[in-house]
């Protein structure tokens, strides 16, 4: 029941982003920004430094993460649907669910597009593919859960633009470190135990956040 | 809490009393009991201060985040009150820990600020404590409390996998109570002297919090009994 609800839900938001192909464009031209203004950020002597590209590659994905999370939510909202959504048969699972994987869905096809695009800003190339690649979903998995618990709590309240960034950053902060880090070290050709470290770390923090997330959730939400 | 507590507040005042004494008393263990320190010399006795508050803000975060989880599972407005002020209170600390900290810093480590695991810790936590106390505000009353309740429950953990991310990073921090560093008896006096001060100071404030959002909490029952009591005997009176 469960996986079919979110299955359902999931369907319907998708084809409500095929049809209108609003956010996805808008996060994709904003990750692109944040490439290029990193690049500029980082300029010496007209050359971007490949020694960046770690960093601009997770904060570009962490900024542009943050962009159309709300609005999965407020468009429930403004729809009416988001109460229904809250109280299918399985609980409001299905909702948070749903809206996470939408948001991995977004973010990965994010990731994948802009990735090639900072290896060419940044006159650089992936010395361990496998390796980013994994520490990357990992970081999005993440990311996409937290990301949708904390809009989905903060869908009704006042300024929540604002404080979105505020609650999300600091709490994404083991998994920005690690990724960061994991990634420096990959480039690097680090060692194999040096890398396990810390992509276990980030597999920690998913194993928290996707454990915790659906029940905080159902205690905020459920009356 | 009853009545007749917060109008003959007897155990507060008391509180009050003994904490100010014992503040007033580890100032002057820091001045005239405490030698300055060999090396680092006298920029040494922010130490007393900075450990005792970092340890407050320990326990105030943590017990705030753990009376969080308490209010979601099993909601009263007692819980809710402690949870809030423990958490302003343990904000009200990180500052203190952060503002004392460079001041050190400058001088042993020759920066006001490195990226050291306490260091970036102590600032995410005081973020955090920042961003929960931010929500509280700006929610609807009912809401807000459920959301700010459930970030500060899932503070604790992550807290706790900021704290393993950046030790991976290895740093610079001295490590004075876990190796038993303190030698000299006049330091250790002081420093236990310091340690109860700032643990009862953080007490005072943080009941002086709880019974403020106590009352608050009274005062919103009340207005709402009032209003209850007044569409009822509109209703009783008839429609004019």
């Amino acid at each position: 029941m469960l996986l079919r609800l979110t299955w359902l839900l999931l369907q319907k938001d998708l084809r409500i982003a095929l049809r209108s192909r609003e956010v996805f464009g808008f996060m994709l031209l904003f990750a692109l920004l944040c490439v290029v203004v990193f690049a500029f950020g980082f300029l010496r002597e007209g050359e971007a430094a490949a020694a960046q590209v770690p960093g601009a590659l997770w904060v570009t994905l962490l900024f542009s993460g943050t962009v159309g999370l709300l609005r999965l939510f407020t468009a429930e909202d403004e729809g009416g649907t988001l109460q229904l959504a809250q109280r299918t048969l399985a609980g409001p699972h299905p909702l948070l669910l749903s809206k996470a994987l939408m948001q991995l869905l977004f973010s990965g096809v994010t990731t994948l597009l802009i990735l090639p695009i900072v290896l060419v800003f940044f006159d650089a190339a992936l010395a361990q593919p496998g390796v980013v690649l994994a520490a990357l979903a990992l970081g999005l998995l993440g990311q996409a859960m937290l990301g949708a618990l904390v809009a989905a709590l903060l869908v009704h309240v006042r300024l929540r633009e604002v404080l979105l960034p505020l609650v999300l950053y600091p709490l994404l902060a083991p998994l920005l470190i690690a990724g960061v880090r994991a990634t420096v070290l990959a480039q690097a050709h680090a060692p194999a135990e040096a890398l396990n470290g810390w992509l276990g770390l980030m597999l920690a923090y998913d194993a928290l956040v996707l454990a915790v997330a659906p029940w905080l959730h159902a205690r905020v939400v459920e009356v | 809490m009853s009545t007749s507590s917060f109008q003959r507040p007897l155990g507060f005042l008391a509180l009050l009393a003994v904490a100010t004494a014992l503040v007033l008393a580890a100032l002057y263990c820091v001045a005239f009991v405490a030698r300055p320190d060999v090396t680092l010399g006298i920029v040494q006795k922010i130490f007393y201060f900075h450990v005792s508050s970092a340890i407050a803000m320990m326990l105030c975060l943590s017990s705030g985040s753990l009376l969080s989880l308490v209010d979601l599972v099993a909601p009263s407005d007692r819980v809710d009150a402690l949870a809030r002020s423990a958490i302003e209170t343990g904000l009200a600390f990180a500052v203190l820990v952060l503002t004392s900290g460079p001041l050190w810093a400058r001088k042993s480590w020759g920066a006001w600020w490195t990226w050291e695991p306490r260091l970036t810790l102590t600032l995410l936590l005081l973020l955090l404590a920042a961003a929960v106390l931010g929500i509280r505000a700006l929610a609807p009353d009912g809401t807000g409390r459920k959301i700010a309740a459930a970030l500060a429950s899932l503070a604790a953990p992550v807290a706790y996998l900021i704290h393993v991310a950046v030790a991976k990073w290895g740093g610079t921090h001295p490590m004075v109570l876990q190796g038993g560093g303190i030698q000299s008896p006049g330091m250790q006096i002081t420093f236990r002297v310091a340690l109860l001060a700032i643990a009862l100071f953080a007490a005072t404030l943080w009941t002086l919090r709880f019974r403020v959002l106590r009352l608050e909490q009274r005062l919103l029952n009340l207005q709402l009994e009032f209003s209850a009591q007044d569409v009822r005997q509109q209703r009783e009176g008839g429609p004019t």
